[in-house]
């Protein structure tokens, strides 16, 4: 494989695994709370019209990405008061908000009198750097040519990753996911730790979302984020709970998505794989991984937070 | 015993009352402790140990009385607080995070922790610890990679991480190995030698004499006694936890048992943790029979019926009722051999709490007529045996349609028991039934036990409750630790006798 | 201790009214919500909303195409009930329902013509269940015998479903595809004899095929044996267990059960109106509303019906939107809410609220009973 296929292979990987990482380690945060999002689709898109939007009104590509975020917060909310204070069903509840945000966003991106589908945004992430050090041989452009959203996410999944396992606050959480009763009895506050890292979640979806709207494919229509937050629920399950981990699967989904370019000009019989084939493959990843992650040894180590979806009756006093 | 002005006594409970729905589980409660000492709470289950210990640590608070910590009155709204003043307390069930390591444990909500987790220090500080008090630990280890005993070591570690002044154990000894049980004890000298207090709940005699320096007896939510074990006989223990004059009851004597319907030989049952709960039991049963099994909570009761009933495969050993060997069958083929059985969880086991009565009274019967022919349900059998077995056995506030979780204890507990008897079991196996009922409802079911027994039923009564075991048995043993301990003939019982037994006693020669 | 200004308490006898009233509430309340968007868009809801009624309801044609809609709904709602009523979280309704469609596709097309319609139909619909039922089975054994949690296996399978019905539409030339049409993929329409007939403009007989189903899956769940001992193990496992029931295996049924009414739904489409496995009029997003179904008739199999009938309204009234200029999103975004109250509404069916001063009329005899804390 030549250097600018490999090139190309990489900088799209990047591309769409960006929004992956966000939207990863955001469900990551949740899950590692007891909660489970299954809502992270309607999040992201709901931050992707969001940001957009005001992008598209202002101009101004800070506060697009700080609409997002609250977008995808406010919409979490919702499913945090369900899960967490009505004590409902985590799974249907996360349905519902996926299914309403999708409605929600692709109402929103068409409705009024001066619909945004079709437009480009008035304003788009560029690469932060350039000039003659996004030129050196490989790293250049890959470390130096990106936007700040690519630096941001990095960023943020090694911030995850440092918070999660080395500070007091990651570690009140991961007590909540796996024991809240024993968390509760330590002195730690179930709901507050849970309502938070909720929030926390939807608000890296609704940046994720806005990835798609305000750097990738700046310009709205009516499906632009494809399948992202279902994948990103499964992405979740591939790197077992890690933030660090969900850099790599994202960014390997992203590579997998442009292999299918890749493939057809390598001709026969590489191109011959259908896409459609190659499309489960996330999905089918994630399943085996369910099944040989989540039984046995191998469970406590890589495996889900042992009081993930079960709702948390706090003792009668 | 009268303290020195200056030795102000660590805690001091006066008058201390709680109630739990109406039931008082602790009744105007005296409790002294004093520092460096180590102070065992002696008592039968429900005699509001419990009750006391979790006040101290700050998960209840009392309806009435004052509690004093050093001298000053404190109320605790919960255990952070109680932690922040040094009480801590290590339950029967672990508040440990499997998945996370010794370490993680100890750090996790301690108030001195920066934001930042200072891995390296913990560990020094948990290992330090460790072998200060002779419990090594790993503070790398994960939690479910150690044993019970283990566990326990790290859960008395974290409170001592903490600092506190004062130890609750309830029930430590009872998932321990004899050795960790003397470990243990040295810990406990240790801490109290520092100038820390241990209270230490138990109900065996043995370790309160080996290890406390004062025992304090409670029975029905009262304390009975408070005195310096040294000073302390066992006998008058053991009838202080058990003893009021027992009342015989008046009931037909049967001279005549019929065969042996349940016939046990040297019966193993594992427990959840790996260790055997019941090691190598024999007793038979006759037709007419009833055979109550004392004993506190924990000591293999809960496995002993599951393994009679198909709920937990024995492990070696022979269950035989009415000539046929049922050991290694499964539950259903249990029921069909004409075995009953009255669990001790009524909503939890005994009961399916969302359907109505009519279905719960149908809930092993339901395969055959009436209430089924072929496939098919009939509708009018339950609706029509129901309400016969309502009116028969007068289980009231049932209506159609309503689940039976709705209805109150006692109603809950003669809808069970009907349902057992309506099957005409030939061995009925009942776990404390009368247990948090009121007068009424205890009078009505231990009649039909009575009546069942009249009618030539092998009993095995499983209880903690001696009046309920002296009202219904023929014949009463005692286990303990897995094992009967203990065998007479209900006439034969006494408070002392039984006291004794349950608390590990061996009996001497009888005179 | 603060002061609580209400008491939240679990709820004893639940009347009718509740039980009718609460689901009532929740759509109102969703269109509400949608109505403020609408309005804040710049559009009168209630014009929308009058626009919705008169195309699902205002003329035959419309109702047809309303039950139309709602034929794989009914199924795909009894599919979610009966798994959800176990504690068995079947999200994988999309996915088993694709399955159905390809196999009784499949089925239909290898039959061929030539097979008498009396027995081509009932061999699609039951292909169609085999579909769904071994689809799900790649999530129920797992759980069953190895405790992997099957919400997101059941998740993952609809994604595959759907990539492989494009692949074998799109991505290759499969018996499935249509030989006719050279220029763009499609469907290959199944034999006439496989067709139920149409009563009514395009409406066939396939809604009361679906109406069958759900009351034979009521009368099975309700009447029988098999049905009685799985209502024991939905309430309570330990119980079931005490019984003497078998536990897993009923778990097992009763997933695969669900997955073949999912896989009923597809079959049903494919035998009806639709006629071929056509990625493009397949109706995606059937076994996500048909969870909306559920939840909204509270798990009751009758009940799904008219709740049925009422999404199949929502969904056949989408595209009259685009008429008006609204985005037929709105659909979406209605029932989306309509589920987000739904489940809110569960709460306050289960429970309820009081002020502390205010004594409720005391049940005779009845009263909670204390939490025990060790089993048997």
């Amino acid at each position: 494989m030549n250097e600018s296929l490999l090139m190309l292979t990489v900088m799209a990987a990047i591309g769409l695994g960006t929004p992956l990482i966000f939207a990863t380690v955001g469900e990551i945060i949740t899950e590692r709370s007891g909660i489970l999002n299954l809502g992270v689709q309607g999040m992201m898109l709901i931050g992707a019209v969001a940001g957009f939007w005001a992008t598209f009104t202002t101009g101004n590509l800070f506060l697009g990405v700080v609409i997002a975020v609250f977008a995808g917060a406010a919409l979490s909310s919702i499913h945090a008061f369900l899960s967490i204070t009505l004590r409902v069903s985590q799974i249907v509840s996360g349905l519902a908000l996926a299914i309403f945000g999708t409605g929600l966003a692709s109402f929103l991106g068409r409705a009024g009198g001066n619909p945004l589908v079709g437009n480009p945004s008035r304003a788009v992430f560029e690469p932060v750097f350039t000039g003659s050090i996004t030129e050196i041989p490989l790293i250049g452009p890959l470390l130096f040519g990106q936007d700040l959203l690519v630096y941001l996410s990095w960023a943020v999944a090694a911030g995850a990753s440092y918070y999660l396992f080395h500070t007091r606050m990651g570690l009140s959480l991961r007590a909540v996911g796996e024991d809240p009763a024993s968390a509760e009895s330590a002195g730690v506050n179930v709901s507050r730790i849970r309502y938070t890292h909720v929030l926390i979640g939807g608000a890296l979806a609704g940046l994720g979302g806005a990835y798609f709207s305000l750097a990738l494919t700046p310009t709205w229509q009516d499906d632009p984020i494809g399948a992202a937050g279902w994948i990103a629920i499964a992405l979740v399950i591939l790197s077992s709970w890690r933030p660090g981990r969900a850099v790599f699967a994202a960014y390997l989904f992203g590579a997998a998505e442009r292999v299918q370019f890749t493939l057809q000009t390598l001709g026969e019989p590489w191109s011959d794989i259908p896409s459609t084939l190659l499309a489960m493959l996330p999905f089918v990843l994630a399943i085996i991984a369910m099944i040989v992650l989540t039984s046995g040894k191998r469970a406590r180590y890589l495996g889900a937070p042992e009081a993930l979806a079960i709702p948390y009756f706090r003792e009668q006093r | 015993m009268t303290q020195a002005p200056t030795d102000t006594l660590a805690v001091e409970l006066c008058g201390v009352d709680k109630s739990f729905y109406g039931v008082k589980a602790n009744d105007n409660v005296d409790f002294k402790l004093a520092r460096g000492e180590v102070h065992a709470l002696l008592g039968e289950n429900g005699a509001g140990k419990s009750t006391l210990c979790s006040i101290l640590a700050g998960l209840y608070r009392p309806d009435a009385g004052d509690v004093f910590f050093e001298g000053e009155e404190v109320t605790f709204k919960n255990p952070k607080e109680a932690l922040a003043a040094g009480v801590g307390m290590v339950y029967q069930h672990f508040r440990l995070v499997s998945n996370l390591t010794v370490a993680e444990n100890f750090a996790l909500g301690h108030p001195d922790t920066g934001v930042r987790l200072n891995q390296k220090e913990i560990h020094k500080a948990a290992r330090e610890l460790g072998e200060k008090y002779d419990l090594p630990i790993d503070p790398a280890a994960r939690i479910w990679q150690l044993s019970v005993g283990e566990q326990q070591r790290v859960e008395i570690l974290k409170l001592l991480y903490r600092n506190v002044k004062i130890l609750i154990l309830d029930e430590p000894t009872a998932v321990l190995t004899p050795q960790e049980g003397q470990a243990l004890f040295k810990t406990m000298r240790q801490m109290a030698a520092e100038g820390r207090s241990v209270i230490f709940v138990s109900h065996k005699l043995d370790e309160v004499k080996q290890v406390s320096d004062r025992v304090t007896v409670l029975r029905n939510g009262k304390t009975v006694g408070g005195i310096a074990t040294a000073d302390a006989d066992t006998r008058e223990l053991a009838r202080m936890m058990v003893g009021r004059d027992l009342v015989l009851p008046t009931r037909d004597t049967i001279e005549d048992f019929g065969d042996v319907m349940l016939s046990v030989k040297d019966l193993h049952v594992p427990g959840d943790r790996g260790i055997e709960a019941v090691q190598g039991m024999s007793f038979d049963i006759r037709a007419g029979e009833v055979v109550g099994i004392a004993g506190v909570s924990g000591n293999g009761q809960r496995e002993l019926a599951q393994g009679l009933v198909g709920l937990r495969p024995p492990t070696s050993g022979s269950v035989v009722l009415d000539n046929v060997d049922i050991t290694n069958d499964t539950v259903l083929q249990h029921i069909n051999a004409k075995q009953g059985y009255v669990p001790q969880s009524r909503l939890g086991m005994g009961l399916a709490p969302g359907l109505t009565t009519d279905e719960n009274l149908a809930l092993k019967a339901y395969r055959s007529p009436p209430y089924s022919k072929g496939r098919m349900l009939v509708a009018s059998a339950f609706r029509e045996e129901g309400d016969r077995i309502v009116e028969e056995y007068d289980i009231r506030g049932v209506r159609p349609g309503l689940p039976i979780r709705l209805l109150s204890g006692g109603n809950l507990q003669k809808a069970l028991v009907a349902r057992e008897i309506e099957l005409k079991p030939k061995v009925l196996i009942l776990r404390s039934p009368t247990r948090g009922l009121d007068v009424g409802a205890t009078e009505q079911v231990r009649n039909l036990v009575l009546k069942e027994r009249a009618r030539g039923v092998a009993t095995l009564l499983i209880s903690e409750d001696l009046d309920e075991l002296l009202a219904l048995s023929d014949r009463l043993m005692v286990i303990f630790e897995g094992e009967i301990v203990g065998e007479m003939a209900a006439e034969e019982a006494t408070a002392e006798r039984l006291g004794l037994l349950m608390s590990g006693q061996v009996e001497e020669a009888s005179t | 201790m603060t002061k609580r200004r209400f008491i939240v308490e679990p709820r004893g006898l639940v009347s009718w009214k509740v039980r009718l009233g609460v689901p009532i509430a929740s759509v109102l309340a969703a269109f509400i919500v949608a109505g403020i968007f609408l309005f804040l868009t710049g559009v009168n809801p209630i014009e929308v909303y009058s626009e919705m009624l008169d195309a699902a309801f205002g003329s035959p044609r419309g109702i047809s195409e309303t039950l139309i809609s709602a034929t794989p709904l009914i199924l795909t709602g009894v599919a979610a009930a009966i798994a959800f009523k176990m504690l068995v979280w079947n999200i994988g309704g999309e996915g088993q329902f694709i399955l159905g469609a390809i196999v009784a596709s499949g089925v239909a097309i290898w039959l061929g013509d030539g097979v008498p319609s009396i027995v081509m139909i009932p061999i699609v619909v039951v292909a169609g269940g085999l579909g769904g039922a071994m689809w799900a089975s790649i999530a129920a054994i797992p759980k069953v015998y190895l405790g992997t949690n099957e919400i997101i296996t059941t998740l993952m399978l609809n994604f595959i479903a759907l990539a492989l019905m494009n692949f074998l539409i799109f991505g290759s030339s499969s018996p499935w595809r249509d030989p006719e049409v050279s220029t763009f993929p499609q469907g290959r329409p199944i034999p006439e004899s496989a067709r139920i007939p149409e009563i009514f403009f395009r409406l066939t007989g396939g809604i009361f095929i679906a109406i069958a189903l759900a009351v034979f899956a009521w009368y099975l769940i309700g009447k029988t044996r098999w049905g009685f001992a799985v209502r024991i193990v939905g309430d309570s496992s330990e119980t079931a267990r005490y019984a003497g029931i078998g536990v897993a295996r009923k778990i097992l049924t009763v997933f695969l059960l669900s997955g073949a009414y999912a896989g009923f739904a597809g079959g049903l489409f494919v035998a009806g109106p639709v006629g071929a496995l056509d990625p493009r009029s397949l109706d995606l997003g059937l076994g996500f509303t048909g969870i909306i179904v559920a939840a909204l008739a509270g798990l009751h199999l009758i009940a799904i019906i008219p709740v049925a009938i009422l999404m199949g309204a929502l969904n056949n009234a989408g595209p009259s939107l685009q008429a008006i200029g609204v985005p037929t999103a709105t659909v979406t975004m209605l029932q989306g809410a309509i589920l987000i109250f739904a489940v809110a509404g569960e709460f306050f069916i289960n429970n309820r609220i009081r002020r502390p001063d205010i004594e409720p009329e005391p049940e005779p005899e009845v009263e909670p009973v204390l939490e025990e804390v060790e089993p048997a």
